[in-house]
């Protein structure tokens, strides 16, 4: 852990949902990891805005890592171009995950000390858990 | 040197998603394997999904048991937690 915790960026096609679930997931971590809501396009619509991953990613890594959270697929193909254009040393892992519980599930094992993978597969273990 | 331990409690509030989170955040820096148990369900303590679909509430006797080296600290600060969390709510 002499890195720092894993960050993570929130990518969602709304700034709101993305700000809300990264509030959330704050909360229920207890706020020491570095979560960066990258929700809606540039002019604020509805969308993925590529700028805004870009910046997501920066301002995520502190050295351990990211594990990025799309909320739909096709949030997937802005993430990707980025990290094609990029190509950057930091470590980032897309997880495959329900986004508010992904977001949780992973800010929580980030908290914890984990390392990238064991972040995301917290996250992709998400989609297995039950409510009810 | 692995060891087993547990201890039960009863909750003075419901197991809210705030309490749940800070019960997992600990539970992910033991090396021991750490199970809670409420209601006849157990849950990983350190899968904070898991704990909240627990939905143990005030009143209701909770189980943390562990097992692994750091196993009795585990359960001595798991429980020190949910004292203390679950008073809050949120």
């Amino acid at each position: 852990m002499s890195t720092g915790t894993v960050g993570i960026v929130l990518v969602s096609h709304s700034a709101e949902l993305a700000a809300g679930a990264a509030h959330l997931a704050g909360q229920v971590s207890g706020g020491t990891v570095t979560i960066i809501a990258a929700g809606g396009t540039d002019d604020g619509d509805l969308g993925t805005s590529a700028a805004k991953v870009t910046d997501g990613l920066r301002r995520a890594d502190s050295g351990a890592g990211v594990v990025v959270l799309p909320d739909l697929g096709s949030a997937v193909l802005t993430v990707r171009a980025v990290l094609e254009d990029h190509g950057e040393a930091a470590t980032v892992l897309i997880a495959d995950a329900p986004f508010v519980e992904g977001a949780v599930a992973a800010t929580v094992t980030a908290a914890a000390g984990g390392d990238v993978k064991a972040v995301a597969a917290a996250a992709e273990e998400a989609r297995h858990v039950r409510k009810l | 040197m692995s060891a087993s331990f547990e201890q039960e409690i009863a909750l003075e509030g419901d197991l809210h998603a705030r309490p749940a989170g800070a019960l997992a955040v600990a539970a992910g820096r033991f090396a021991a394997a750490i199970k809670v148990t409420a209601g006849g369900h157990t849950a990983d303590a350190k899968s904070v999904l898991g704990v909240m679909g627990l939905g143990a509430t005030s009143g209701q006797r909770l189980t943390v048991s562990a097992a692994g080296p750091d196993a009795r600290e585990a359960v001595a600060a798991l429980i020190a937690i949910l004292s203390e969390a679950t008073k809050v709510g949120g």
